[in-house]
C-alpha cells in the first residue's frame, strides 16, 4: 500500500505521517508550558483560537529533546489532536510500501526513500504518549 | 444493516432517549396517580414514533419491543385508562429499548415475553401480576401482526422540529463559540492598531464604531453561550425512576419532588453532575430516610420525602438534594463543628471510620467522590443536617464553564488565570511564618497555608521577588495563598479544554488571551490541596521574627529593603524614605479608586505597607464623596474604566474644583492604549501606570515622587 505522507526530519532521522492524520503544518508557535505534563510536552499553544498541546516528537521517539525545532505538524486521530514539533518538514508525497522492519513502539514500519530510511509513525500511539497513556 | 450514517444514528439515539425519558415519566405519573386517556395517548404516540424510527434505521429489536408496547398501550387506550400492573413491565420494556438502541442484542425476546404475560391480564385488569394466574407464554412475538405491522412511522408526531426548535450537534455550537472568540481577539487587535495609529486615535466616529463592534460581539457571545445551556430537566428524566427502583429495593416508601428543573446549566456541567445527583439521591433514600415503622414512631408520615431543587443564585446555580430522614447524629455534628465542615467529616467517613459512622451519619457513602467531582467543575458542596429531621446537600455550580471571570497573574513569565469566584484577596507578603514545616501567612489572625504557585503545580520557577503578591483563594471551605510574580488584572475568558492534556491535574483548562498568549486556568481546589501539603517554604517566605504580626498600620514602613540588607535589589529606599519622612508630621493619605476589589486591596496593602494611610472607593462618585469628606487626601490612584463615574470623569471633576486642582492623580488602568493615555493626560493626570506591567515599585516610586515634592 502506498499512500500520501508528510515527511519530517527530527535530528538526523526521517519520519512520515499519513496525510489523513495531519491537519496542518505551521511554524512552531509560542507555547505556554504546562507544569505536571509529561516531559515530552513543550506546552500548549493557540492555533487560531483553539488550544492545542505541543509535544517534542524527538523526545517522544526517545531521541532526546530536539535542539531547535522550527516547525509544527498538527496531527489528529479521532478527536485527539496535538502539534508535533519537528526540525523540518521535508516533503509531502507518496511513500512506497513499508519494506523494512521497524523498531520502536511508535512505528508501524519503515520505507527506503532515496537511500534514506523513513520511519512510518503510528500517529495514534504518539498521541497516546502525550495523553499520558490515558487515551 | 447497512445504510444509515453515523450522524443519523446519533440523531435517532438522542431522540429515542428523549422519548424514553418521557415515557418513563408518564408511566411513573400513571403509577402515582392514575393516567388519563390523554396521557395514555401521549405514551402511545411516543412508543409509536420509536417503533417507526427504529424500523427505519434498522434497529429491529427496538422496533419489535416498541411494537409489543404499542399493542399493550393501544388496548389501554381503548379502555381509557392504564392498568397499574402494566407499569412495571412497560418500564422494563423501555429499559430494554434503551439497551437495544445502545447496541445490545438479545434484549427483545425477554422484554416482549414479559409484556405478553401482562397482556393476558386484560381479562382481569386489576389483578394482573406476574405471580398470579400462570400466563400463556405464547409465541415469542405474541401480539405482533395484530394491528400496526407496516404502519408508516409518519403517523406519530413529526420528530425534531416540534416547537420550532432545531437539533444541532454540540460540536457545532462549540465551533461557533470558538469563532466568536476569534472575532473578539481580532477586534482587540484592531483596537490596538487604531490606538497606535495617529490617524485613528482621537477619531470619534471610529471609536464609536469600535465600541459598537464590541457590544455586538458581546451579544453574539451571550447568544452562543445560551445555546450551550440545557435545562436540568434534560438529565432529571431518569431520577424518578432510579429513586423509585431504589425505594422498592429498600422496602421504603419515597416521594420524589422535583423543583426548578427548568433551571439552565452549561451542557458540560450537566454531563458532569448527572452521576453526582444520582449519588446524592441514592444516599438520601438508602441512608437518609428511615424505614416506615421508624418514621411513624418518630411521628413522621410513613412515606419519606426526597426533594431535588434547582435555582439560579447570582452567577451560580444551586442544586439541592434534601430528605426528611433521620439526619446525622449529634456526635457527628459535634465533630463537624469542631472541624468546621460537615462535608469533610462525612467525606472522610466514607474512607476511614467505615460502616459505623457512615450508617450513623445517614450519609457519607462516597461523599468524598461527590465533593471531588463538584470541585473539579469549579463548584462547591455544602451539607447541613438536623438530627431527626433531615439532611440537605447543596451543590453550588458555575453557570457556565465556557466563560469565566479570572484574575490573571504571572509566574515565571507565563500567565495563569484564577477563577475570580475563588479569589478572596491579593496582598503582598510581608508576614509569613513557619509552623511545623509549613509556611503560613497570617491573615487577620488566621493562618493560611502559603505556597509558590510554581511549586503548587510541581514545577520550579525563578526565585520570587522580595514582596511577591500572594493571592488568597478559597474552595470547599478551605483557603490557601499562592505567591506569584505579579497581578495582571481581571478578565473574562473563554475556557478551553486542554484536550490530550486534560488529565494533567491542577487545571480547569486554558484560555487564549488578547495578545495571543495561552493562560492556564487553575483549579483552585487543587492549588489549595497542594498548599495544605506544605512541602517546603517558598524562597521568599520571610520567617522574620521582626515582623510582629498585627501591626498593619505600623508607623515605620516595613519595606524589606532595610531588613535583609539588599536594598539595591529590592527597591529604592526613596519610596519608603519619603513616606517615613512624612511620618514626622502626618502620614500621607492616598485614595485608591478601582471597581475591582482585588486590585483595590492589592494597592491598599502595598501602599499601607509602605507607610501610607489608604482610603478606597469603588468608582468616581464614591471617590468624590471621599474627597469632600473629613480626611485630607494627598494623592489619588484611579482606574479608568469604572461604573457610575469613570476615571476621566473623576479627573475632570477634580481639576474643575479650585481646591483640588493641584491634587496629584495617578491613573492606573488595564489598557495600555495610547488613546487612553492621551485622554488621561488631557484630563490632567500626573502619571499613568499600566496594570499589565504593574509593578509595585513603579507605583511606590510614582506616589513618592508626586507626594514628596
Amino acid at each position: 500500500m502506498s499512500a500520501t505522507h508528510v515527511r519530517v526530519r527530527v535530528g538526523e532521522e526521517h519520519y512520515a505521517l499519513p496525510i489523513e492524520e495531519v491537519t496542518e503544518v505551521s511554524e512552531l508557535p509560542v507555547r505556554t508550558p504546562v507544569p505536571g505534563a509529561p516531559s515530552t510536552v513543550l506546552g500548549v499553544a493557540s492555533l487560531r483560537g483553539q488550544v492545542i498541546p505541543v509535544a517534542d516528537l524527538s523526545a517522544i521517539l526517545g531521541l532526546g529533546r530536539s535542539e531547535r525545532p522550527a516547525r509544527m505538524v498538527v496531527a489528529q486521530v479521532g478527536g485527539q489532536r496535538a502539534g508535533l514539533a519537528v526540525d523540518a518538514v521535508t516533503d509531502v508525497g507518496f511513500l512506497p510500501v513499508a519494506s523494512e522492519p521497524a523498531g520502536g513502539r511508535h512505528l508501524t514500519g519503515a520505507a527506503l526513500v532515496e537511500g534514506d530510511l523513513v520511519g512510518l509513525l503510528a500517529v495514534g500511539s504518539v498521541l497516546d504518549a502525550i495523553g499520558g497513556g490515558r487515551g | 444493516m447497512s445504510g444509515p450514517d453515523a450522524a443519523l444514528l446519533d440523531l435517532f439515539r438522542e431522540e429515542t432517549a428523549e422519548r424514553l425519558d418521557r415515557i418513563v415519566e408518564g408511566l411513573l405519573a400513571a403509577e402515582a396517580g392514575g393516567a388519563h386517556a390523554e396521557q395514555v395517548d401521549a405514551l402511545f404516540r411516543d412508543v409509536h414514533s420509536i417503533k417507526g424510527n427504529a424500523g427505519m434505521v434498522g434497529f429491529d429489536e427496538a422496533r419489535a419491543i416498541a411494537h409489543a408496547m404499542e399493542d399493550l398501550l393501544d388496548r389501554s387506550r381503548e379502555r381509557g385508562e392504564l392498568v397499574l400492573s402494566l407499569v412495571e413491565p412497560l418500564l422494563q420494556a423501555s429499559d430494554a429499548i434503551r439497551r437495544a438502541v445502545e447496541g445490545e442484542h438479545g434484549v427483545a425476546a425477554p422484554a416482549i415475553a414479559r409484556l405478553s404475560m401482562h397482556d393476558e391480564g386484560r381479562q382481569t385488569p386489576r389483578e394482573a401480576s406476574v405471580a398470579g394466574g400462570a400466563p400463556v407464554a405464547g409465541g415469542a412475538s405474541p401480539t405482533a401482526g395484530a394491528s400496526a405491522n407496516g404502519d408508516a412511522p409518519a403517523t406519530g408526531p413529526a420528530p425534531a422540529a416540534a416547537g420550532g426548535s432545531l437539533r444541532v450537534a454540540a460540536e457545532k455550537v462549540d465551533t461557533l463559540l470558538d469563532a466568536v472568540g476569534e472575532a473578539s481577539l481580532h477586534h482587540r487587535r484592531i483596537e490596538h492598531l487604531v490606538g497606535d495609529d495617529s490617524r485613528g486615535a482621537g477619531n470619534e466616529a471610529l471609536e464609536e464604531e469600535l465600541d459598537r463592534g464590541q457590544r455586538l460581539l458581546g451579544d453574539l457571545q451571550d447568544a452562543v453561550l445560551q445555546m450551550r445551556t440545557l435545562p436540568l430537566a434534560s438529565i432529571a428524566g431518569r431520577f424518578p425512576r432510579a429513586v423509585r427502583d431504589l425505594a422498592v429495593r429498600e422496602g421504603k416508601e419515597v416521594e420524589l419532588v422535583l423543583e426548578g428543573t427548568e433551571t439552565q446549566l452549561d451542557r458540560t456541567i450537566l454531563d458532569g453532575i448527572s452521576e453526582t445527583i444520582s449519588h446524592l439521591l441514592s444516599n438520601a433514600v438508602v441512608h437518609g430516610l428511615e424505614p416506615a415503622a421508624e418514621r411513624e414512631q418518630a411521628g413522621k408520615p410513613a412515606r419519606g420525602r426526597v426533594e431535588l431543587r434547582a435555582e439560579q443564585r447570582g452567577g451560580m446555580v444551586a442544586i439541592e438534594v434534601s430528605d426528611d430522614g433521620r439526619g446525622v447524629r449529634d456526635e457527628v455534628l459535634r465533630e463537624a463543628s469542631r472541624r468546621g465542615s460537615l462535608v469533610d467529616v462525612l467525606a472522610e467517613a466514607g474512607f476511614s471510620t467505615a460502616e459505623r459512622v457512615t450508617e450513623a451519619a445517614g450519609r457519607g457513602v462516597g461523599l468524598d467522590a461527590v465533593k471531588t467531582s463538584v470541585e473539579a467543575l469549579g463548584g462547591s458542596l455544602e451539607v447541613v443536617s438536623r438530627p431527626g429531621s433531615g439532611t440537605r446537600a447543596t451543590l453550588l455550580l458555575p453557570l457556565t464553564l465556557a466563560l469565566l471571570r479570572v484574575l490573571l497573574v504571572e509566574r515565571d513569565g507565563y500567565p495563569f488565570g484564577i477563577p475570580l469566584g475563588s479569589v478572596i484577596e491579593a496582598l503582598p507578603v510581608e508576614r509569613s511564618t513557619a509552623l511545623g514545616g509549613r509556611t503560613v501567612l497570617e491573615l487577620r489572625g488566621r493562618s493560611v497555608a502559603l505556597t509558590d504557585l510554581a511549586e503548587s503545580l510541581g514545577a520550579s520557577g525563578a526565585p520570587l521577588g522580595p514582596r511577591a503578591p500572594a493571592i488568597v483563594v478559597a474552595a470547599g471551605g478551605e483557603r490557601a495563598a499562592v505567591l506569584v510574580d505579579g497581578v495582571l488584572g481581571e478578565q473574562e475568558v473563554v475556557v478551553k479544554s486542554l484536550g490530550l492534556l486534560a488529565w494533567v491535574p491542577g487545571y480547569l483548562g486554558a484560555a487564549v488571551l488578547g495578545d495571543g498568549r495561552v493562560a492556564l486556568v487553575l483549579d483552585p481546589a487543587h492549588v489549595i490541596r497542594r498548599a495544605a501539603l506544605g512541602r517546603s517554604a517558598p524562597p521568599t517566605a520571610r520567617n522574620a521574627p521582626a515582623l510582629d504580626a498585627g501591626t498593619q498600620n505600623a508607623a515605620v514602613p516595613k519595606g524589606s529593603g532595610g531588613v535583609d540588607g539588599s536594598a539595591g535589589a529590592n527597591g529604592r529606599p526613596s519610596a519608603n524614605g519619603s513616606a517615613a519622612a512624612n511620618e514626622a508630621s502626618r502620614r500621607s493619605r492616598v485614595l485608591v479608586v478601582d471597581d475591582q476589589i482585588t486590585v483595590r486591596e492589592l494597592q491598599r496593602s502595598i501602599l499601607e505597607t509602605a507607610g501610607y494611610e489608604v482610603g478606597t472607593a469603588r468608582d468616581g462618585r464614591e471617590a468624590l464623596d471621599a474627597l469632600t469628606g473629613d480626611a485630607v487626601v494627598d494623592l489619588v490612584v484611579t482606574d479608568l474604566q469604572m461604573p457610575n463615574l469613570d476615571g476621566i470623569g473623576l479627573l475632570e471633576a477634580i481639576r474643575a474644583d479650585p481646591e483640588r486642582a493641584e491634587l496629584p492623580v495617578v491613573v492606573l488602568t488595564s489598557m495600555g492604549d495610547e488613546a487612553d493615555r492621551r485622554k488621561g493626560a488631557q484630563a490632567g493626570a500626573d502619571a499613568y501606570l499600566v496594570k499589565r506591567d504593574f509593578d509595585q515599585r513603579a507605583l511606590l516610586d510614582t506616589v513618592a515622587r508626586l507626594i514628596g515634592e
